[in-house]
C-alpha cells in the first residue's frame, strides 16, 4: 500500500517538476556566478562559433553560422532588406553592453550543416610572415565547399581575398597566426573521409600554399578496411611547442591523436601509412561512445597535490571535450574528459565532469543535452584556471581547473529564450513532439575577461562575466 | 563400494544430467521465444553476433539456406543530411563491414539502392572468416533525414543477385520495418 501511494505521489509530482523546468520566453535567466552584459539576437540565425579580435582600439566578434531552418531557410538580414543564406555575423562588441551589428556577410545557400560558414578565425596582417600589415584576415568555411580569406581591416566592409574550393565538407580549422600555417580540416574529394586536414602556409592569404594531406592511416585514397573516425579539429601550440592536437569524432570512437608539429610540416608529404605515422608521438583512443570534439592543451601545469612529489609534479594536460549530437539524451552522454599527456606516447583520462543531468531535468527540456565545445583562448586571463564549457541546454559552464584531476564547477549561464529561439523535436507515437529550449552551441573568452557565448537554437550572442567569488580564481578583481 | 551404493550414484548422475539437459533445452527454447518466430519465407531471428561497439546492437536473421542479415540503425551519422549515401567511400565508413573483417575491400562499385522508402547506396566487399576463408558479404547504408539504416547480407552465395534480391526483400518486409520503425521513434 504504502509503495502504491509513493508511486502515485511521484507521478504527480514528476510533471510538476518536468513543467518547472521547461523554458519560457520571458523567464529571467539561470545564472550562477556569471551575469549577463550585453547581447545581440543576430539576426535569428543559427550560431556555431564565435571569434573575438582586438583591431586597434576596437574589439569584433566574428560569428559563424550553420545554413538556415526548414522553417526560415534564408532570414533576412535587415540592414539590407534581403534574404541571405546564413553566413558571418561581423559585431563591435568593443562596448560589450552595447554590441552594434556590422555586417552579415552570407555563406553557402543551404539549411543547418548544409550550409552557411560555421567556422571563423582571424590572424592580423602584421602578424603574418608576409601578410599585407594593414589587412586583417578573416579565415572562415564557406560551408562544406570551400575555404575562403576575407581581408576585414574595415571590418563592416569584409574583401574576398582568397577561396580554397572543390571540397566535399569542411570544419573547424586552426590558424598559426605567427607563422601562417594554417591546418584546414577539409573534405578533399579523393580521400576516404569526410573531414581529414590539409595543411596549408598561408603566411601570405593572397599565395596559399599547399604543404600536405594528412590524417588517420586508412582515410588516404586507395586504402582499404575500417575508415578510422573523422577529423573534428586541431589545436596547435606553434613552433615553441611543437605539437598538434588533432581531436576525431563528435560523439563516437573519439581519438585524441598528438603530432610533432615540425615532423608533419617537414616530413614525407605522399599519404602512405607510414607518412601518416610519421609524425604522431601519441594517441588515444576513447570509448567508442564519446568523440573528440575539441581538444584544448593545457601544458606545464603544476599540480598542487604532486607538489612534494620527487616526479610529476607539474603535468600537461588535454581537455577533450566530446559533442552530444541527439536531442534529449538518446545517445551515451558527451561530456569532458581530462587527459594527462606528461608522457606523450601514454596519455591517460584522469577526470571528467559533466552537468548533473538532475540538476534541471535536462533530458526532459528538449534540444540537445551535454558538451559541445570550449573556449579555444589562450589569453592569460582564464588560461589553465578557468574553462568555459558549452553544455547545450545546459548552457554555459564555467569550470574551475587549477587542479585538472578535480575540475569543479564554479558558475554557469543559461540564457533565456526568445521568440527567435527555435524548436526542436523528437517523434513520439509517430508525431513530432517539440520543445524551445537554449542550446548553447559555442563559447569564446577575450583578454578583457569576457565570455560570448551563441546559440544553435538562433536565440543570439550573450556576452556575460564572472561574478562573486568565481572572479578569485581566475584572479580577477 | 557396494553395488547398491554404485546404483545410487549412477541414479543420482543421470538425475543431474536430465536436469541439466532440461535446463539447456528451456533456455534455448527461451532465447528463441525472445528472439521471435521464423516468418513465412524462412527468415528465422538469431542473436547479434557481433561485440559492443558504440552503436546501440541491432537485429539479426538467417534464412534456411544460410543467408545472414544484420540491420542497426546510426542515429545522427549521416554524413549529409540532405544527400543521403550518395558515395561508396560513405558506404565503406558507414556500413558495418569492419565487424565481420577490418580488413574489408571492395569487390567493384556499389550501386544506388531503395529500401522500402529509403535510399542509399550497396557495395560487395571480400573479407576473410576468423577461419581464413575469404567470403563476400554485401553492405546496405540507407537514410532517413540525418539517420542511417544499415545491414549486412552474408553467406555463401552472397556473390548471387538473385540472393541479394531476396534478402532486400526481406528488408523491406514488416519483420524487419516494424523493428526498424520502433528504433527510429524519438527522431
Amino acid at each position: 500500500m504504502l509503495r502504491l501511494g509513493l508511486i502515485i505521489v511521484a507521478l504527480s509530482v514528476a510533471p510538476v517538476a518536468t513543467q518547472a523546468q521547461s523554458q519560457k520566453v520571458g523567464a529571467p535567466p539561470e545564472t550562477s556566478n556569471m551575469r549577463l552584459v550585453g547581447y545581440d539576437e543576430l539576426q535569428g540565425r543559427s550560431a556555431y562559433q564565435p571569434t573575438i579580435h582586438r583591431q586597434g582600439n576596437r574589439w569584433i566578434a566574428y560569428i559563424g553560422h550553420h545554413g538556415g531552418t526548414d522553417d526560415i531557410p534564408t532570414p533576412v538580414n535587415p540592414m539590407t532588406g534581403k534574404a541571405e543564406p546564413n553566413g558571418t555575423s561581423i559585431v563591435d562588441v568593443t562596448d560589450p553592453a552595447n554590441p552594434k551589428y556590422l555586417r552579415h556577410l552570407p555563406g553557402q545557400p543551404g539549411t543547418y550543416e548544409a550550409g552557411g560558414a560555421q567556422m571563423v578565425r582571424v590572424c592580423d596582417g602584421a602578424t603574418l610572415p608576409r601578410g599585407d600589415r594593414s589587412a586583417v584576415y578573416l579565415l572562415r568555411t564557406f560551408g562544406g565547399e570551400a575555404h575562403e580569406i576575407w581581408n576585414v581591416a574595415d571590418p563592416a566592409n569584409p574583401v574576398l581575398v582568397t577561396r580554397l574550393g572543390g571540397l566535399k565538407d569542411t570544419h573547424k580549422s586552426w590558424w598559426e597566426c605567427d607563422t601562417g600555417i594554417a591546418y584546414l580540416v577539409s573534405g578533399a574529394p579523393d580521400w576516404r573521409t569526410r573531414r581529414m586536414t590539409q595543411v596549408y602556409d598561408l603566411g601570405d592569404p593572397a599565395q596559399p600554399v599547399k604543404i600536405r594531406d594528412f590524417g588517420l592511416p586508412g582515410q588516404q585514397p586507395g586504402a582499404t578496411g575500417t575508415v578510422p573516425t573523422e577529423l573534428h579539429g586541431p589545436i596547435s601550440t606553434g613552433p615553441q611547442g611543437n605539437r598538434v592536437y588533432f581531436g576525431y569524432g563528435t560523439n563516437k570512437g573519439g581519438v585524441l591523436q598528438i603530432v610533432d608539429r615540425e615532423k608533419l610540416l617537414k616530413g614525407a608529404k605522399e599519404p602512405t601509412p607510414e607518412n601518416l605515422r610519421a609524425p604522431v608521438v601519441g594517441e588515444l583512443l576513447m570509448s567508442p561512445w564519446n568523440g573528440a570534439h575539441t581538444t584544448f592543451p593545457m601544458l606545464k601545469m603544476p599540480v598542487a597535490e604532486f607538489a612534494h612529489d620527487k616526479d610529476g609534479a607539474t603535468r600537461d594536460f588535454v581537455m577533450i571535450v566530446d559533442e552530444a549530437i541527439l536531442n534529449e539524451c538518446q545517445e551515451a552522454r558527451q561530456m569532458v574528459w581530462f587527459a594527462d599527456v606528461s608522457i606523450e606516447n601514454r596519455p591517460m583520462v584522469v577526470s571528467n565532469w559533466t552537468v548533473p543531468e538532475a540538476s534541471g531535468n535536462f533530458c526532459q527540456r528538449g534540444g540537445r543535452f551535454g558538451a559541445h565545445s570550449s573556449n579555444e583562448s589562450m589569453a592569460p586571463v582564464f588560461y589553465k584556471k578557468m574553462v568555459f564549457i558549452a553544455f547545450f541546454n545546459a548552457g554555459v559552464r564555467a569550470l574551475d581547473v587549477r587542479d585538472p584531476f578535480q575540475p569543479k564547477e564554479v558558475g554557469h549561464f543559461i540564457p533565456a529564450i526568445t521568440d527567435k529561439t527555435d524548436k526542436r523535436c523528437v517523434k513520439v507515437d509517430g508525431k513530432d513532439r517539440c520543445r524551445t529550449a537554449i542550446q548553447t552551441n559555442n563559447v569564446e573568452t577575450d583578454e578583457r575577461g569576457l565570455i560570448y557565448i551563441v546559440d544553435r537554437a538562433n536565440t543570439g550572442l550573450h556576452i556575460l562575466e564572472m561574478t562573486g567569488e568565481a572572479r578569485k580564481v581566475a584572479g580577477l578583481p | 563400494m557396494t553395488p547398491a551404493r554404485r546404483r545410487t550414484v549412477i541414479q543420482a548422475l543421470l538425475a543431474a544430467t536430465l536436469v541439466a539437459g532440461l535446463g539447456v533445452l528451456a533456455e534455448i527454447a527461451r532465447k528463441r521465444v525472445a528472439l521471435g518466430p521464423t516468418d513465412g519465407a524462412g527468415w528465422r531471428p538469431i542473436e547479434w553476433p557481433f561485440p559492443r561497439d558504440g552503436w546501440p546492437p541491432g537485429r539479426a536473421w538467417r534464412n534456411r539456406d544460410g543467408i545472414e542479415v544484420y540491420v542497426r540503425p546510426k542515429l545522427g551519422f549521416c554524413g549529409n543530411c540532405d544527400t543521403g549515401v550518395v558515395t561508396d567511400d560513405e558506404v565503406d565508413r558507414v556500413t558495418d563491414i569492419d565487424l565481420l573483417d577490418e580488413r574489408f575491400a571492395p569487390v567493384q562499385e556499389g550501386r544506388r539502392i531503395r529500401i522500402t522508402d529509403l535510399f542509399g547506396r550497396a557495395r560487395l566487399y571480400k573479407f576473410k572468416t576468423r577461419l581464413g576463408n575469404e567470403e563476400v558479404a554485401e553492405g546496405i547504408a540507407v537514410a532517413y533525414k540525418c539517420d542511417l539504416i544499415v545491414a549486412l547480407v552474408a553467406g555463401d552465395d552472397v556473390v548471387d543477385e538473385a540472393v541479394r534480391k531476396r534478402a532486400h526483400r526481406f528488408l523491406e518486409s514488416n519483420t524487419v520495418q516494424v523493428w526498424v520503425n520502433r528504433q527510429l521513434e524519438g527522431r
